[in-house]
């Protein structure tokens, strides 16, 4: 800035400079000029005369330095001359002073010096005798009173540049200043040139255009985060050189990461051989997935390659946590097994026994026992069957309405149904408490507590007692049977789980009574506890 | 020049750890084979190890051509340098790894009881090539020196394994190949984890400048 404004003020001060130099010299050269030929003239007019008069004896008497006096007879030769020795001066007649005077009576002309450096003015006039007088002076030429002014115009240059450059940084600072005091992050409350109203203006709006498009920014990255933040799946991004440019909450628990990762490559926070593999694998195929056991839950890994144009732009890894998934399609297979299994085993039965007397080989007298082995197997198919659509009817979650109803009465309605069996085992039942009424539903109620006691009884030992105990919201049944050991007590409630893994149908049981009283408890919203002594006998608790 | 030196030691470390990663699995898959005996694992193993020896020489090549076309110092030449040594150790714990896959089928018909202190050792060498390489990838001198303790209880199931072999021996056990197998194996894991201590002195070098302790 500084260096243009002091080209501006500079050049013009040059040549302004040159220029009045010029004009000034020129037109002062020209008048100084005129008035040395005038006075020439009159010298030579008063020589002349004087010539007249007193012929050579006055121009040898005559004591003048400042300038030539040169007489020339008519045919050119020179008479006199106060410089120059007569006899080495040439002919003057060719001269053009000499020439015109001979031809008017007066003549004069300007010649230069051979080095340009003078010039000298020659003025003749012809005498009465013919002869011509001719005086003449020598002055510097115009270059040569330059040459001679150099110093002072040098000065002159000199002070004017001086000048210039402290004027020039002024004013640059001058002008400057109110633009470095411009307040760009508000720019249409500045009061400065108005040429800049302008850019000012422009830059607001393209401000307020950036403030917009940061906001919405910030926006869409905090709806990004909110949404990924809050979902279970762990999110891997991945920049092209699989480094790291973001992930989520669940993602750092899985990498065991923290906010420092982000720009770390991929590798130095996941090294599993197999998720880099898989990682290798997705840039070839696009996409990659994997399972994996880790922190003792089985977690699914979801490796995709974003391209465009076939070049590489990044990855996004997708991580899902699928214990509970793959726990439940393993118990769903287990069910599968278990209820063609419990439902093949009577048939088999049935069909054996069928074919036995079908073709003759069991004795006449036998045949009852054979039917009765019939109709045993398949009254335990039937109950079998009873108890999975019970089950499925809990499982289909129909509500059943809430009512008002004695728990002591209810209790010793199922524990009357199971007298029978209870006897069969000779095994004491036992009811206490007093009428208690609770508000709940009622079949569920009476499921839970006939499959209760019926399990007591069965897995009972012989001689043994169960205990039904009613309290103020709980019921406790206890028995004295072989109980149930602590690895397998977790497990008791799932559909068809035995303890005894032989399936040995001593007991009798279908394995569904713990799972029909578990699905109950959970419909009417109650709470079911266990503890048992293996051999000392079995003890659970359901509070309402 | 220096961005290319820069990306030169990032490749470095990321084939370091991608290494390392190696290691970690190959010895895990040893154990999980020797534990359940399976064979069709064990035989995966050779091919690992072979991938380690590639990326063995990969790093280094690498290495070499840092050290004579950059010419680093300080510690990107402690890096480097460490790199070097790293590989041979870890190049180690692949070809004890694969040694320990051979004698797989010859203690198949092996007992729990005999087998308990390996499995244990096995575990503990698995958390030491672990820890060597946590602590390579954090650079954490603390992690370093954690593994480098472990390496003693390594050194006590070494013992205990002995013992049982002795004990084996004294009551007159009827298969001598299947004890000394036995042996040969912890023994490998043992110097396994030597190779997993000296990886993480190097690791301790590599960020502090010195090695083993020393007081320069």
């Amino acid at each position: 800035m500084t260096k243009r404004i002091f080209r501006a003020i500079c050049v013009p001060a040059m040549v302004v400079l040159v220029a009045s130099i010029v004009l000034i010299m020129g037109f002062l050269y020209e008048y100084f000029n005129s008035i040395r030929k005038s006075e020439l003239k009159t010298e030579l007019f008063l020589t002349a005369q004087a010539v007249e008069f007193g012929g050579i004896n006055y121009l040898e008497n005559l004591d003048i330095d400042n300038c030539r006096i040169t007489w020339i007879d008519v045919k050119g030769n020179v008479i006199f001359d106060n410089r120059t020795d007569n006899n080495n001066t040439e002919n003057h007649l060719e001269r053009e002073e000499v020439k015109t005077a001979m031809k008017d009576g007066y003549g004069e002309s300007e010649r230069y010096s051979s080095t340009l450096t003078e010039k000298t003015i020659y003025c003749a006039k012809k005498l009465s005798d013919n002869s011509v007088i001719r005086v003449s002076v020598s002055q510097s030429t115009i270059l040569t009173i330059l040459l001679g002014m150099i110093h002072p115009i040098t000065v002159v240059l000199i002070i004017s540049l001086i000048i210039s450059f402290i004027l020039a940084s002024r004013l640059s600072k001058r002008i400057i200043q109110p633009l470095n005091n411009i307040d760009l992050d508000n720019p249409l409350e500045n009061d400065t040139y108005e040429e800049l109203s302008e850019l000012l203006s422009r830059i607001a709006s393209q401000q307020k255009q950036i403030a917009n498009q940061k906001s919405e920014l910030l926006q869409k990255k905090n709806e990004f985060q909110a949404i990924t933040s809050n979902m279970n799946e762990g999110l891997i991004l991945l920049d092209k050189n699989k480094k790291i440019i973001s992930f989520n909450p669940s993602a750092k628990a899985f990498l065991i990461a923290d906010t420092q990762c982000i720009g770390k490559h991929f590798i130095e926070l996941e090294r599993n051989a197999d998720i880099l593999r898989a990682l290798q694998m997705s840039e070839k195929n696009n996409s990659s997935e994997l399972q994996i056991e880790r922190n003792s839950r089985t977690v699914q890994v979801n490796i995709s390659c974003i391209k465009n144009n076939n070049k590489i732009l990044g990855f996004v890894i997708l991580i899902f946590d699928i214990t509970e998934k793959v726990g439940a399609e393993r118990s769903r297979r287990e069910f599968t097994a278990n209820v063609s299994h419990e439902l093949k085993t009577p048939l088999q039965s049935i069909m054996g026994s069928a074919e036995l007397i079908e073709s003759g080989i069991v004795k006449q007298a036998d045949i009852p026992e054979f039917i009765g082995k019939i109709r045993k197997e398949s009254a335990r198919l039937v109950v079998l069957i009873d108890d999975i659509i019970r089950l499925s009817r809990l499982d289909e979650g129909t509500t059943l309405p809430k009512q008002k109803f004695d728990l002591y009465e209810l209790a010793s309605e199922c524990i009357s149904r199971l007298k029978i069996f209870s006897e069969e085992k000779n095994i004491i039942l036992n009811l206490h408490g007093k009428p208690t009424e609770i508000c709940s539903v009622r079949p569920l109620v009476s499921e839970i507590i006939y499959n209760l006691v019926d399990n007591a009884i069965r897995y009972n030992n012989k001689n043994g007692c169960v205990d039904v105990t009613i309290l103020e919201n709980k019921i406790v049944v206890k028995d004295t049977g072989i109980g149930i050991p602590k690895e397998h007590q977790e497990r008791v409630f799932e559909r068809f789980y035995r303890v005894d893994k032989s399936h040995s149908r001593q007991t009798g049981g279908t394995g569904l009574g713990l799972s029909i009283v578990k699905h109950a408890v959970e419909d009417i919203g109650a709470k079911i506890t266990l503890t048992s002594n293996v051999n000392k006998g079995t003890e659970i608790t359901v509070i309402f | 020049m220096r961005n290319r030196f820069d990306s030169q030691l990032e490749t470095l470390n990321n084939m370091m750890i991608e290494m390392g990663s190696m290691c970690e699995e190959i010895i895990s898959l040893t154990a999980k084979a020797l534990q359940s005996g399976d064979i069709a694992l064990a035989q995966r193993i050779p091919k690992l190890e072979n991938n380690i020896d590639h990326m063995e020489r990969d790093i280094e090549t690498l290495c070499l051509r840092v050290l004579l076309q950059q010419q680093p110092v300080a510690k990107d030449l402690r890096q480097v340098s460490a790199a070097l040594k790293m590989i041979t150790d870890m190049e180690r714990i692949g070809d004890q790894a694969s040694d320990i896959a051979e004698c797989i089928k010859y203690v198949m018909d092996k007992s729990e009881e005999d087998c308990k202190y390996i499995n244990l050792m096995a575990e503990a060498v698995i958390k030491m090539v672990t820890d060597s390489i946590d602590a390579y990838v954090r650079k954490d001198v603390q992690i370093a020196h954690s593994a480098i303790l472990y390496d003693n209880i390594v050194d006590d199931y070494f013992l205990k394994v002995k013992k049982t072999i002795i004990g084996l021996i004294e009551n007159k056990h009827s298969d001598g190949e299947y004890l000394l197998d036995l042996l040969m194996i912890a023994k490998y894991f043992e110097r396994i984890g030597d190779h997993a201590v000296n990886v993480a002195e190097w690791v301790e070098f590599s960020v502090t400048g010195k090695h083993k302790g020393e007081n320069k």
